[in-house]
C-alpha cells in the first residue's frame, strides 16, 4: 500500500512540483494550503510523513509542527520542513519544535525523494 | 495619514508662525510621500502578479509535456513488445533510440522542477521588499509627526530633516516622471497587435 504524504505550502506551484515529484515515486499526496488546512486534513487522513513550508498565512509551519506533535498519531511521524529560510535561529526553533529535517528551496526532486525514503521507513 | 493630520492639528504654534511651510510640507511629505510609496508597492504587486501568471502557465505546459512524454514512452514500449519480423534490426535500433530520447526528456523535465520553484522565491522576496518600503514610509511619517513636538526638540534640526525629505520625494518623483514606465500589462496574455 502506498504511503501518504501531507504536503503543505501556500504556493500552488510548489505544491504542484512536490506532488508531481512524490506521485511519480509512488506516494499518495494530500495537499494543504496553510497550517490550519493541514491540521484539519491531518486529523482525518492516515499520514505517514508531513512536508511543510514555514511562511504561510493563517498558521505558519512552526505552529503546525508544534500542534501536530501534540497529537498522538504525529508524535513519531517524520515532519520535514521545506522552506526558503536557512537561518540558524529558525532552524533551531524548528528542531526544538520537533522537525525531522530541514530542506531549503528550491528542492531537487531526486534529493527530496532520497531524504523522504530515508526518514519514512 | 489620519494620525499625521491629527498630530498636525495639535501644533497650533508652529502652524501659526509658519503657515506656508506647513502647507508646503504637508503637500510633499504626507500626500506626496504616501502616493510615492503606494506606487512602489503597486509596482511590486504588479511584478508579483506577472511572475505568478508566468509560473502558472509554465506549470501547465510542464504538466502537458510530461503527459505527452509519458504517452510517448508507453507507445515505444508497446511497439517493442510486438513481435518484430526477422531482419528488422533497424526497427529495433530505432525503437532503442526512441527510448533513449524519451528517458532524456523525462530527465530534463525533472530538472525543470527545481527551476519552476522560482515563483515562490520571487514572491517571498517581493513581500520582504514591500515590508521594507512600508517600514521606511512609517519611519518618514514618524519624523513628520515629531516635527510637531517641537517643544522638546531642536526645531531647526527637524525642519532640516523635513526639508531633506521633501526634496528627496520631489526629486524622486520628478526623476520617475521623466522615465516612461516600460511595462503596463498585468498578465501574461498575448498583447495587442497593430498594423500600419
Amino acid at each position: 500500500m502506498a504511503k501518504t504524504i501531507l504536503a503543505v505550502d501556500d504556493s500552488a506551484s510548489i505544491r504542484q512540483m512536490v506532488a508531481f515529484t512524490l506521485k511519480g515515486a509512488g506516494y499518495e499526496v494530500i495537499q494543504a494550503v496553510d497550517g490550519q488546512d493541514a491540521l484539519d486534513k491531518a486529523s482525518y487522513h492516515q499520514v505517514n510523513l508531513v512536508l511543510t513550508d514555514i511562511n504561510m498565512p493563517h498558521m505558519d509551519g512552526l505552529k503546525l509542527l508544534e500542534l501536530l506533535r501534540e497529537l498522538a498519531h504525529y508524535k513519531n511521524i517524520p515532519i520535514l520542513i521545506l522552506t526558503t529560510e536557512s537561518g540558524d535561529e529558525i532552524k533551531a526553533k524548528g528542531r526544538a519544535a520537533g522537525a525531522t529535517g530541514w530542506l531549503v528551496k528550491p528542492f531537487d526532486p531526486k534529493r527530496l525523494l532520497e531524504v523522504i525514503s530515508k526518514v519514512i521507513d | 495619514m489620519a494620525e499625521i493630520q491629527a498630530a498636525e492639528g495639535e501644533s497650533g504654534d508652529y502652524a501659526a508662525h509658519h503657515p506656508e511651510a506647513i502647507k508646503h510640507d504637508e503637500a510633499l511629505c504626507t500626500s506626496g510621500a504616501d502616493e510615492y510609496f503606494l506606487n512602489i508597492k503597486r509596482e511590486l504587486s504588479q511584478v508579483d502578479r506577472l511572475v505568478s501568471d508566468a509560473v502558472n502557465n509554465l506549470v501547465i505546459s510542464f504538466k502537458y509535456i510530461r503527459k505527452l512524454t509519458s504517452s510517448h514512452h508507453d507507445v515505444v514500449l508497446a511497439i517493442e513488445k510486438m513481435s518484430v519480423p526477422e531482419g528488422s534490426k533497424s526497427i529495433l535500433e530505432l525503437l532503442e533510440k526512441q527510448m533513449i530520447i524519451a528517458d532524456k526528456i523525462e530527465h530534463e523535465l525533472e530538472m525543470t522542477i527545481t527551476s519552476l520553484q522560482f515563483g515562490d522565491l520571487v514572491t517571498q522576496l517581493l513581500a520582504h521588499t514591500a515590508n521594507q518600503v512600508e517600514a521606511l514610509n512609517l519611519e518618514l511619517q514618524r519624523i513628520d509627526r515629531k516635527r510637531n513636538w517641537k517643544e522638546n526638540i531642536d526645531k531647526n534640526a527637524f525642519d532640516a530633516i523635513q526639508d531633506g525629505i521633501s526634496k528627496a520625494v520631489k526629486i524622486a518623483k520628478s526623476k520617475s516622471k521623466s522615465k516612461r514606465k516600460p511595462v503596463v500589462q498585468q498578465g501574461m496574455q498575448m498583447g495587442d497587435i497593430e498594423l500600419f
